[in-house]
């Protein structure tokens, strides 16, 4: 288990299986199971907002519940993923901050009960409203890892103004998650594969490929790609299906992550393809693992599969192969 | 279609004494509020359905479509199909029908994303 950790883990977030989670072809319990018959975990995520009916108000009841199921699996809940949301009402003002900040405690005060050792926030909670939350996770013991996530990496100015609210309280409790996704090297071939399936023809995704590489906000470079995309004649659902690549991923120096080590606290092993040989297609995992490895991390790395996003390949597979690649590269 | 982006739940369009009833499933990974997901629009056999008088109905509470936009703090679960109530609509059991429904969604942590998601079956009105 992660308290005798001599280097980093592996471990499964339950997002890589949203395709079978969402056909109902699993329960809670049944996929449990499943991970644990595979030899996916013992290290586990899970999104409250996706496996949990009862987020983000957890009762007792159904918090015994889980982890009774934990215990007969054998697995480790590790993270719980919470959310920041924010933009309650879309095209008006964001809720008021003492609204998001107990949004976040009901959700801490959830994970806590389920057993869950720490939480993924969000970016979406301003960073002046730390010092209010920060207290409350010490005082349930439940450390927070801030999900660095594209188009975020580690210097992005929003990650930079969080190290240094990090530095003013100084507390173990609040630290980063690394999503690698914010350091693709190229956009997979199998996602721009699925927007020609949908129809999507070359020259919007060359200039996908093009935008991609270009400064600022997911939001606004896939403004810039839908404008130049409706002026030359693409249907809307070609130029969505081209813009999601925004918002999942961004093209920054895999060895960035470096300066993040110290403080990382879990990690999202962020993926899209893994071949029978062990590569990724998009993020150079061999460049970014031994970052992590070298610099001492010894918590987890959740394999996360988000092809789903676009595609309906084998999910566990995907995971193993994912696994099998970490442990070759790390040599555990 | 990606399980993800399908919009028209499994339990398929129904006759009910409040009129009649279309199953929708959130077309994302996880529960969101009802607040940030639009009923763009809906067309049964290519005719636009009137939604002013639909209404919403999850787990066992039911509301008007026109207040879903207030629904901050109300999650529909991911797993869960939620249902459109059409008391104006009628059609007979066992009677096949062409629907194309789109629901906008807005994730509540990504500012500026809004996905449309438009999807047309034919279903079979259950009785």
């Amino acid at each position: 288990m992660a308290t005798n950790a001599t280097g980093p883990q592996t471990g499964v977030t339950l997002y890589s299986f949203t395709n079978e989670w969402l056909t109902r072809q699993f329960e809670v319990d049944t996929l449990l199971a499943e991970v644990a018959k595979r030899g996916l975990g013992p290290n586990i995520e899970i999104i409250g907002f996706q496996q949990f009916k009862e987020f983000p108000d957890v009762s007792d009841e159904y918090a015994e519940t889980f982890k009774e199921l934990i215990a007969a699996n054998g697995l480790n809940p590790v993270s719980c993923a919470i959310n920041s949301d924010r933009f309650l009402k879309p095209g008006q003002q964001p809720i008021e901050d003492a609204a998001l900040v107990e949004y976040h405690k009901r959700q801490l005060r959830s994970a806590k009960k389920m057993g869950f050792s720490l939480v993924r926030y969000q970016f979406a909670l301003p960073v002046h409203l730390l010092p209010e939350i920060a207290p409350y996770a010490e005082e349930l013991d439940i450390r927070m890892g801030v999900e660095v996530h594209a188009p975020m990496w580690a210097g992005h100015p929003a990650v930079q103004a969080y190290g240094e609210m990090y530095d003013k309280l100084d507390t173990p409790y609040l630290g980063w998650i690394p999503d690698f996704g914010g350091t693709a090297s190229r956009i997979p071939e199998s996602m721009l594969d699925a927007a020609r399936a949908k129809g999507a023809s070359e020259d919007l995704l060359d200039k996908l490929k093009e935008v991609w590489l270009e400064d600022g906000m997911s939001h606004e470079k896939a403004g810039r790609l839908r404008e130049w995309g409706m002026a030359h004649g693409h249907a809307p659902l070609h130029i969505q299906a081209a813009c999601l690549a925004f918002f999942i991923l961004s093209n920054h120096d895999p060895k960035s992550w470096a300066a993040l080590v110290d403080r990382t606290i879990h990690i999202h092993g962020k993926f899209y393809g893994v071949s029978e040989d062990l590569v990724e297609e998009a993020i150079d995992y061999d460049t970014i693992l031994p970052l992590f490895k070298d610099g001492g991390f010894t918590g987890t790395m959740v394999s996360e599969w988000e092809g789903h996003a676009y595609d309906t390949r084998d999910a566990f597979e995907q995971v193993r192969r994912h696994q099998a690649m970490a442990r070759r590269i790390w040599g555990n | 279609m990606l399980p993800v982006e399908r919009v028209i739940g499994e339990e398929g369009l129904a006759r009910s004494a409040e009129g009649l009833k279309l199953a929708m499933r959130l077309p994302w990974y996880r529960s969101l509020p009802f607040s940030v997901v639009e009923v763009a629009s809906l067309a049964i056999d290519g005719a636009a359905v009137d939604l002013s008088d639909a209404l919403i109905e999850y787990d066992g509470q039911t509301w008007p479509l026109a207040e879903n936009g207030e629904k901050v703090d109300t999650f529909w679960f991911i797993r869960d199909s939620a249902f459109l109530v059409l008391p104006s609509q009628s059609a007979v059991a066992g009677s096949d029908h062409e629907v194309s429904l789109n629901l906008f969604v807005s994730p509540p942590y990504i500012p500026g994303m809004k996905r449309t998601n438009p999807q047309t079956s034919t279903l079979t009105v259950a009785a």
